[in-house]
């Protein structure tokens, strides 16, 4: 009977990982997934994967996805799309990215910035005042308010000291908003901002302990690897990255085998048998995925639209975040978070762009805040891309940076109130879908039961949890992608600057001058 | 330091077992060849520059597993791939039928703009009384009919093993033709250059 010493059920991000991670180890993996891609359900499918992907959820009671629902436009080549079931973004200072440099993943995807995170309030769109420039130059905060943010971004970069904690503990697992309020009178408006933009945070009630670990997160991601707090890997992310891992496996020697069901499990003699009827032993452990559903889930909603969104993004880049907080759509209790991508992602073709929307609010009500959201953000872009302004631009939408006029995405905050667009938004395809959350239940010693991680479009978290699988067979996570590799090409490194470097070298925008001003000079205070 | 204009481009080495795709990697990265070189097991990954008169592409290469026992791996190598080299044995006719399979299967998977090369390999094993050989016409009129570029090679010998890898670096298409609206966008990040530590990383 064939043999290995760990079987791994599943390709999803988590398990992906940990299958390199064990096979730079030596330790002997099979790697088996049931469908003919990697991923599992964070993976990146092509329009037409999708439309499989729809039939076969639709035929399995037991998969988490739910309420699937797919619309395609007869006149595009489904083949040229590729979609994330689960997108995600990197911040720069993060344990992901830590990662992917150690276990050299990076080397198998195109990584990609991503400065722009958006804020819908009142009818209006805002660009982040998330620099202490943005926040000296932003005519529409007071100085009070002015005062406030920088006291505790000063705060949060250093939270987690020891003449902070007095600071926050009490409001440890309070919601945040009430923290920023009373320690720091920061008003609801901005804190939306600081919580849900910037910290990416889903629930209205989002701990104080979560919610300041977040914020500080995108600060301090800031340049790390240029000015921009973010970034995406092209063609896709969670499941683009998930094949790198399995590529890295795989040249770490560890076995996949792809369409491949598992049809029994049998714990006593630790085997499985596969849908052909392979038996197979594991001498150690066997990682499969849980099918037991918790009561969290995430409503989405992809669409393919015929614009181009540049408006949305900044220079040279081709992708944004854009938040809808709490109670800017009918009253949602949670926030709507929403990935673009746009062409240079490699996710659709030119002139279009895809939209990813999300939240954790349940049923209907999630449902009709979905679309609420994406009626908001059609008219949004339509009146972004309208050429003849029926509404001027006024003097406050145009920021002098340098002397250079600089169309702020403050454009964006033109009240869409009175707004009739001319054309509508064309949708070439629209994909809703619910994923439930699955729980890890133990079976039996020699069986590691893994739980899906779909409720955030950042990998916070990620890396936790493939290094605690990883512990739970090697007995501790000290060796986790500790390996000396051979084929070291030492001469490409030192060779490239980190881009935000370069702006000196390879610049034809006229932003040279600009001071880089990040939140690392806050702490110098 | 040249100030040449660098490209990564993808490769993929495709071809039954024991052809000598390892070997023809060696022997471009390496100028190297092993008698008995062991059977690739899942693939590995090799980075080697070429350098054309007016920029150097980078290949980054998948050299896949004849082996690979469930044809799991290849799909994933080949689907982000800008070129591959589709590698036979010209004294082993069975694995031309294979790469026939391998050509079909990546124009039909492959992105539409991926550049082909097919290699019959070991030619200095293909003297008159060595038994069967593919012919040179049989492979050219594969490689006509596919648009494939197409070599003979010995990565035994060394010949023509370079060639295949500058005549791939001369069809890709110049990153400027490439797309127009790629142009604009910065490079993408190299997370092999060391991150600015901040100052301020107390905690
Ligand atoms: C010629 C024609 C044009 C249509 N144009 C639109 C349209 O512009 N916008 C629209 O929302 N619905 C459009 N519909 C679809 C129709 O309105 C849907 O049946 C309706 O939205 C109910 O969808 P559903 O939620 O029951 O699920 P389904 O019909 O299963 O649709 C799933 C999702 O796709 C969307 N959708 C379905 N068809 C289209 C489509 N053709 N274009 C864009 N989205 C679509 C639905 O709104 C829904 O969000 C069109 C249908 C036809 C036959
Ligand atoms: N005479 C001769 N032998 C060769 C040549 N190329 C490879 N070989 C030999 O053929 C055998 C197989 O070569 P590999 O490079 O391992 O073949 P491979 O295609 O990588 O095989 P897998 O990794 O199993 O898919 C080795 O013993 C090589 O020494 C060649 O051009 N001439
Ligand atoms: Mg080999």
């Amino acid at each position: 009977m064939e043999e290995y010493d760990v079987i791994i059920y599943g390709t999803d991000l988590v398990q992906s990982i940990v299958g390199a991670a064990l096979s730079w180890q030596g330790v002997s993996v099979l790697h088996v997934d049931k469908s003919p891609y990697y991923g599992g359900a964070s993976a990146t499918l092509s329009l037409t994967e999708i439309k499989q992907w729809v039939e076969s959820n639709n035929n399995d009671p037991s998969s988490p996805f739910d309420d699937v629902k797919l619309y395609v436009s007869r006149n595009i080549d489904t083949s040229k799309y590729s979609i994330d079931l689960s997108p995600r973004i990197i911040f720069s200072a993060s344990d992901f990215i830590d990662l992917l440099r150690t276990s050299r993943v990076y080397r198998y995807l195109t990584i990609k910035p991503l400065t722009m995170f958006h804020t819908y309030k009142d009818d209006f769109f805002d660009k982040l005042a998330s620099t202490k420039e943005d926040i000296f130059t932003d005519q529409s905060i007071t100085v009070q308010t002015k005062r406030a943010l920088l006291k505790f971004m000063r705060f949060v970069l250093n939270y987690q000291s020891e003449s902070s904690l007095p600071i926050w503990t009490d409001f440890k697992n309070r919601p945040i908003a009430e923290f920023l309020q009373a320690k720091f009178k920061i008003d609801p408006i901005y804190s939306n901002e600081l919580v849900y933009t910037l910290g990416l945070c889903p629930a209205l009630a989002t701990p104080t302990s979560v919610g300041l670990h977040r914020i500080k997160k995108y600060l301090t991601s800031m340049g790390v690897f240029g000015s921009f707090p973010a970034m995406f890997s092209l063609h896709g992310g969670p499941g683009e990255i998930a094949q790198g891992f399995c590529r890295s496996g795989a040249v770490g020697g560890a076995v996949y085998r792809l369409h491949s069901d598992v049809s029994s499990v049998d714990p006593d003699t630790q085997s499985i048998v596969l849908d052909d009827g392979t038996n197979i032993k594991y001498r150690e452990k066997l990682v499969i995925p849980s099918q037991q559903q918790g009561s969290r889930e995430v409503r989405r909603l992809v669409a393919i639209v015929s614009n181009d969104c540049k408006p949305w993004f900044g220079e040279g880049e081709s992708a944004a975040v854009v938040v809808f907080p709490p109670g800017t759509l009918e009253g949602n209790e949670t926030a709507v978070q929403c990935l673009i991508f746009g062409a240079e992602s490699q996710q659709c073709q030119s002139g279009q762009a895809v939209w990813y929307l999300s939240t954790t609010e349940k049923g209907a009500k999630g449902k009709k805040e979905l679309e609420l959201a994406l009626e908001k953000l059609e008219s949004a872009i339509l009146r972004e891309s309208t050429e003849d302004f029926d509404i001027e631009v006024s003097e406050e939408d145009v920021i002098l940076r340098n002397g250079t006029p600089l169309i702020s995405s403050v454009r964006l905050g033109q009240s869409l109130k009175d707004f009739v667009p001319r054309e509508k938004l064309q949708y070439l395809a629209k994909l809703q879908y619910v994923q439930h959350e699955t729980i890890a239940n133990p079976v039996a010693d020699n069986v590691i039961p893994i739980g899906s991680s779909a409720f955030d479009i950042t990998y916070d978290g990620i890396v936790e949890q493939a290094k605690k699988i990883f512990s739970q067979i090697t007995g501790s996570d000290d060796d986790f992608f500790n390996v000396d590799f051979e084929d070291e090409d030492e001469e490409d490194i030192g060779e490239v600057k980190p881009l935000g470097s370069t702006s000196n070298s390879n610049s034809n925008n006229n932003s040279n001058a600009e001071p880089e001003l990040t939140f690392g000079d806050a702490m110098e205070v | 330091m040249d100030a040449k204009p660098q490209t990564s481009v993808k490769l993929v080495l495709l071809g039954e077992a024991a052809v000598g795709k390892s070997s023809l990697v060696l022997r471009f990265v390496s100028n190297e060849f092993q008698e008995h070189k062991e059977p690739t097991i899942g693939a590995a990954f090799l980075t080697q520059k070429c350098q054309l008169p007016n920029r150097t592409i980078k290949f980054e290469i998948w050299d896949t597993a004849g082996q690979e026992r469930f044809a799991s791996l290849a799909p994933m190598y080949y689907r982000n791939a800008q070129a591959a080299v589709v590698v036979y044995d010209v004294t082993k006719p069975a694995s031309f039928v294979k790469a026939r399979h391998w050509v079909s299967e990546l124009h039909a998977q492959a992105s539409p703009d991926i550049v082909i090369a097919l290699v019959g390999n070991k030619v200095d094993l293909a003297s008159d009384d060595n038994g069967p050989r593919v012919a040179t016409a049989e492979g050219q009129a594969l490689a006509d009919d596919e648009g494939l570029l197409f070599l003979e090679t010995s990565a035994k010998t060394g010949s023509n093993v370079q060639e295949v890898f500058t005549a791939l670096a001369n069809k890709l298409p110049e990153p400027a033709a490439a797309s127009a609206a790629t142009q604009e966008t910065p490079d993408h990040i190299d997370l092999s250059a060391a991150p600015n530590k901040q100052a301020n990383c107390a905690c």
